[in-house]
């Protein structure tokens, strides 16, 4: 194991977003996007996304975003929780 | 959503208030749950869901709150609490007709069946994307250098007998290749990786035949659950048609096409009530096919009899619980039956004398 615990932030309500994260297979970080509004949005909320991860510092993490319309600031801010629950010792 | 007030239901009469708001939107309660959550309105309770294990079952939401997005706030709180004690797959359960409003919640429809007879009906939805076809490419891989066509055999195996040895050199004889998925769910009294073992070691002998680790998909406790607790008459019996109908739905559509299986193999069923409606379905429906799956061809074949008693896992379990080891030696091989009297063996046949489980 890579240190990365489950976590969860957010929820699946409208303009809400829900962020999973766990361990994934090798020392990758994977990241999955789902939105309903992911044809006018996905490359910018992928884009947050990385960012987000990188500046976490975690390795081998699977991600998972499930956004309902969130704005960036809660896509950020929900990114940032579960993350630091992830790595929290 | 805001306003609601989230809470665990604990007391008799918040159960009871529950099963109301379940029954008005023509829900039973789920059983087994491990966490019931209730939202309310100034005390009133408006939406309620639970978890059973792996299961988000038992969602309802007032009909005077439908369409404000409560249902998602729900789910939100299940998926969370179910997160939160490290399970990544999970599962939920609802009334094909609402399948869609999860859908859009991002889970993924695995089977949706229906018995007419009962005008039951359930659908399989599983949260995230991959799970199912991920699992099918995997079990893809090891069918791909085999043959044209297969057979396939599911089996629990709680342990290996010489009822499952004839069962299966029956089926090998009459496919290409058989592949036998042993159940892979832990609830039985044999642990999986010990039945698994002895499947292997049972059918080295037959060239043809493969055991593969049965999976979340085939009778698990996310598509069967009913088929590991007891079952009670009446009403037990329709909700395990129904489920049996929705692991024979995954099959068809799944589970077969990976393996190329035209064929499926089963032993007639003396003793439990469940494996034998399950039995009943598989007759009635694979060799029918279904929307986007190709008939199964099924073949039952009668137990393997000794001295007039037919040779089965329960009563070899039963045999060991009276006590009496050596006279289970007649009904299973070689193989099984050095397990059984290896040290490994010791704390599981502990455990079969000291239970009264059916498996």
């Amino acid at each position: 194991m890579n240190g990365v615990k489950n976590s969860v932030a957010g929820s699946l309500e409208s303009s809400d977003v829900l962020v999973t994260v766990g361990p994934a297979e090798g020392e990758e970080n994977k990241l999955d996007v789902e939105s309903i509004v992911l044809k006018q949005f996905g490359a910018r909320i992928r884009s947050v996304a990385e960012e987000v991860v990188v500046a976490s510092g975690v390795r081998g993490a699977a991600v998972r975003i499930q956004d309902r319309g969130a704005l960036e600031c809660t896509l950020r801010a929900r990114l940032e929780t579960a993350l630091e629950r992830a790595l929290k010792a | 959503m805001f306003g609601l007030e989230e809470r665990a239901l604990v007391s008799p009469r918040e159960m009871e208030e529950r099963s109301r708001l379940l029954a008005s939107r023509g829900l039973a309660v789920p059983g087994n749950e491990s966490v019931i959550l209730g939202f309310f309105e100034e005390e009133r309770l408006v939406a309620t869901g639970s978890l059973v294990g792996n299961i988000l079952q038992g969602i309802a939401v007032d009909r005077e709150l439908e369409g404000e997005g409560v249902a998602a706030t729900v789910t939100s709180a299940l998926l969370k609490k179910a997160m939160e004690t490290g399970r990544r797959q999970l599962f939920l359960y609802s009334k094909p007709d609402e399948a869609k409003r999860f859908e859009a919640l991002g889970f993924t429809l695995l089977a949706t069946a229906t018995v007419e007879r009962t005008g039951l009906g359930a659908s399989l939805l599983e949260w995230g994307a991959e799970g199912i076809e991920k699992w099918s490419a995997a079990i893809a891989m090891k069918a791909e250098d085999g043959p044209e066509k297969s057979g396939v055999a599911v089996v629990n195996c709680n342990p290996f007998t010489l009822g499952h040895y004839r069962l299966l050199e029956y089926a090998a004889a009459r496919t290409p290749r058989l592949y036998v998925l042993v159940v892979e769910e832990d609830r039985s009294l044999f642990p999986f990786e010990a039945r698994f073992r002895l499947v292997e070691e049972g059918v080295s002998g037959l060239k043809n035949v493969v055991a593969l680790r049965g999976g979340p998909y085939v009778i698990s406790s996310a598509t069967f659950p009913t088929y590991f607790s007891r079952m009670e008459s009446g009403e037990g019996e329709q909700v395990t048609e129904l489920y049996a109908a929705l692991d024979i739905e995954l099959f068809g559509r799944y589970v077969a096409p990976a393996l190329r299986a035209t064929d499926r193999f089963v032993g007639t069923e003396p003793y439990c009530p469940v494996t034998s409606i399950y039995n009943r379905m598989m007759k009635e429906r694979l060799p029918k096919g279904g929307e986007g799956w190709p008939p199964v061809r099924v073949h039952e074949m009668p137990r393997f009899e000794i001295y007039g008693l037919p040779v089965s896992a329960s009563r070899v379990r039963a045999l060991i619980r009276e006590g009496g080891l050596e006279n289970v030696r007649p009904l299973v091989p070689e193989s099984t039956w050095k397990w059984l009297v290896s040290k490994e063996a010791r704390p599981v046949i502990e455990k079969i004398r000291s239970s009264e489980s059916r498996h």
